[in-house]
């Protein structure tokens, strides 16, 4: 009963007037960031990130949310309309979106999209309001060694998602779990790493890391573009949307069903809590498992709306499962999780077992920024700017790229007022840009330096509770739980993976 | 930049060098974990022993992927062998040995982007001794001029685009975010 209150007055929270306009400009920018091929909601993150310094705690959480959800649905518009999947996780939109625009039906896919979107978002809101405190009751029961093995499980889930590149995955997440090692050590108090200088013994802080790895690498990268705007305008040209496109006929979503959209969402809210699947991910579960139980799989790759809808629902679902594991156990899965956990962390949060019972009134905005961004502002703002969308993402990279790199560096300074932590986002953006042009996921390497300092404490700290005896880790039942898990997800992940991939190509 | 293998010679990439430089850094790691002391102490772990297994688990991930991109090159070397064996010989299959990037790059870096880590880092001591608005006014003009191009074309705009957005900057964090920027004056 009490958390009901809570998460109510987390409703009322966003009566007022600063925070409705931080959820609503979080909103815009999110879309945004979206839907411009080379931006992304996690930049947008990134981005806010140092603000947070100046902002209340619950503001910044809201703010994030609605960027969360915009981001997730934005992309569909310019995936659909010219073929660029504004973000990862638009990818399966494009496949179906893109043929349905070039038979004449593009109206009808974006209808498809933004439906999807809010029904998605919605009851993916929904259920992490009903399931973070359940879950947060479950974390209590877990001891020190089976909080080692919890999070040994997610970062091995992280390492082994990487499809193809499990070696870089790992190189990744270790080279993150370095990069946190240098300072105060977690346990006794003994400096490391720190090759004599002083301003390395307080450890490295999380915003240059992230400013460095999602905002200094994207301007490297984009560096290397010869092109004035980010979308070429003779495909806008040619791209006419109206506002009555954006409502999808009523004959096709009785077609799609209720239980379509259900199941499309409850399977992105369980791949959202999975450590390391994020959107595109769930919307590739979603659509394949639509696919698969389908009336007319024939239909799928050339322009289907229940591909469309199935993965729209599940990316904007997967919003709500993200922020489980990061609220009740501490461990983001994601980088946008990682970021909110940042924003916690940076405020003197910790999220963790307790953090949901004690701080529901911090949290509880969020949760509804997330419920009002899907149900509200997802179909709101596609209806009102949707015509105008082509039109906003077409913009002078010039001038976009020197107006993040001032927001990003600028930011970078607002932590601690020296130029030190500038230049650490400036190494850390070289460091990404060589890991991003080999193909190595930096996301792990975030994930790897947010988790790695807990990894450590948690290992030294069972072992000191069993006088050094790693058994400790196979006979608690909490801890065997995540081992067994750890070893059905490496078997079904990395192990008949590849074989069933043999047989289908046999 | 190549190794000579069994006669041939391979052209390595960022695939095989990024690791490489990685390992280096994992090396000068491992030692300076190593001066930590021992990873053991009456039964309990220290500071060292976390440092010392991640970074003995990194050289044998960094060894893998060094190998992986050495067998990667040497299949490349051998389909373009086939390549120039079947058609006439041209300069192609050269081309395609040398890299996944064909602009013009140093130490595996594009000029582009070489030009923003330059500017960048001009900006970051800019910033300390100059401050705010006299250091963002040069690097956001700059930054315009390497992304467009050239400075020519469209020059008025290019000045109001970078009056506008160090101007932005200033509300955003000064005034909006109450965030002391170091001025000229301040100094």
């Amino acid at each position: 009963m009490d958390a009901m209150n809570g998460i109510l007055g987390g409703f009322a929270a966003l009566a007022n007037p600063e925070t409705l306009l931080y959820m609503i400009a979080g909103f815009l920018i999110g879309m945004l960031f979206g839907a411009v091929p080379g931006l992304t909601s996690v930049l947008a993150i990134a981005l806010l990130l140092p603000l947070t310094y100046s902002l209340d705690v619950s503001t910044a959480l809201v703010a994030c949310a609605s960027i969360f959800m915009a981001g997730m649905c934005s992309g569909s518009i310019t995936a659909t309309t010219i073929n660029i999947p504004g973000a990862p996780s638009s990818m399966m939109t494009a496949i179906e979106g893109y043929p349905m625009q070039q038979r004449g039906e593009g109206a009808k896919a974006l209808g498809h999209a933004a439906l999807g979107s809010m029904i998605g978002g919605t009851i993916g809101a929904l259920l992490l309001m009903v399931v973070s405190p359940l879950a947060a009751d479950v974390a209590l029961l877990i001891r020190t060694p089976g909080k080692f093995s919890l999070i040994a499980f997610a970062l091995i889930v992280i390492i082994i998602s990487q499809r193809g590149s499990i070696t870089k995955g790992m190189i990744a997440t270790l080279l993150g779990v370095m990069i946190a090692s240098v300072g105060i050590d977690v346990v006794q108090p003994i400096a490391r790493f720190t090759f004599g200088t002083s301003a390395l013994v307080q450890g490295i802080e999380m915003m240059p890391l992230i400013i460095g790895t999602f905002a200094i690498s994207e301007l490297l990268v984009q560096a290397d573009s010869r092109s004035l705007l980010t979308v070429d305008p003779g495909k806008i040209k040619s791209t006419l949307i109206r506002r009555r496109d954006f409502i999808p006929p009523w004959s096709e979503v009785r077609e799609i069903g209720l239980l379509r959209y259900l199941k499309s969402a409850i399977i992105g809210y369980a791949v959202g809590i999975l450590p390391g699947a994020g959107g595109s991910m769930a919307a590739f579960v979603s659509y394949a498992e639509s696919m698969r139980s389908s009336k007319h799989p024939e239909r799928y790759g050339k322009g289907s709306p229940e591909g469309i809808a199935a993965a729209e629902c599940a990316n904007n679902s997967m919003c709500g499962g993200a922020f489980v594991p990061m609220l009740t156990f501490g461990i983001p899965g994601d980088p946008t999780t990682a970021i909110v956990l940042g924003v916690l962390v940076i405020n003197g949060l910790q999220p963790g077992p307790q953090f949901m019972s004690q701080q529901l009134d911090l949290v509880a905005p969020m949760f509804a920024s997330l419920f009002v961004s899907a149900l509200v502002l997802v179909p709101l703002s596609i209806y009102l700017l949707g015509p105008y969308f082509l039109k906003l993402v077409s913009i002078r990279r010039d001038v976009l790229y020197s107006s993040i790199a001032v927001v990003a560096l600028v930011g970078s300074y607002v932590a601690t007022y020296s130029t030190f932590q500038m230049a650490l986002a400036l190494v850390f953006g070289v460091l990404a840009y060589y890991l991003r042009k080999q193909q190595y996921p930096t996301v792990c390497m975030l994930l790897g330096f947010v988790l790695g300092p807990s990894l450590e404490e948690y290992c030294r700290r069972s072992l000191s509770i069993s006088d050094g005896n790693p058994m400790v880790f196979f006979t608690s039942p909490d801890s065997v739980f995540f081992v067994v898990l750890t070893a059905i997800f490496f078997y079904f992940m990395v192990m008949r993976k590849p074989k069933e991939r043999s047989l289908n190509q046999s | 930049m190549g190794v000579d293998m069994s006669s041939q010679r391979i052209t390595l990439g960022g695939g095989f060098y990024v690791p490489a430089v990685l390992a280096v850094i994992t090396v000068i790691y491992l030692i300076s974990a190593l001066q930590l002391g021992p990873p053991m102490k009456g039964g309990n772990m220290t500071a060292a022993f976390f440092p010392i297994m991640t970074s003995i688990m990194m050289l044998i991930a960094l060894a893998c992927a060094m190998g992986q991109a050495v067998k990667q090159a040497q299949q490349q070397r051998a389909a373009a062998s086939l390549e120039t064996d079947r058609s006439a010989p041209d300069c192609s299959a050269t081309k395609r040995l040398g890299g996944d990037d064909k602009r013009p790059s140093y130490l595996g870096i594009s000029l582009g982007a070489l030009g923003v880590v330059v500017l960048t880092a001009g900006y970051l001591i800019a910033f300390d001794r100059l401050g705010y608005l006299v250091a963002t006014l040069g690097y956001v003009l700059l930054l315009i001029v390497l992304f467009s191009g050239g400075i020519k074309h469209n020059l008025v705009m290019k000045l109001v685009a970078t009056v506008v957005i160090t101007g932005a900057g200033y509300l955003l964090f000064e005034i909006v975010f109450q965030v002391r920027l170091p001025t000229l004056w301040s100094l």
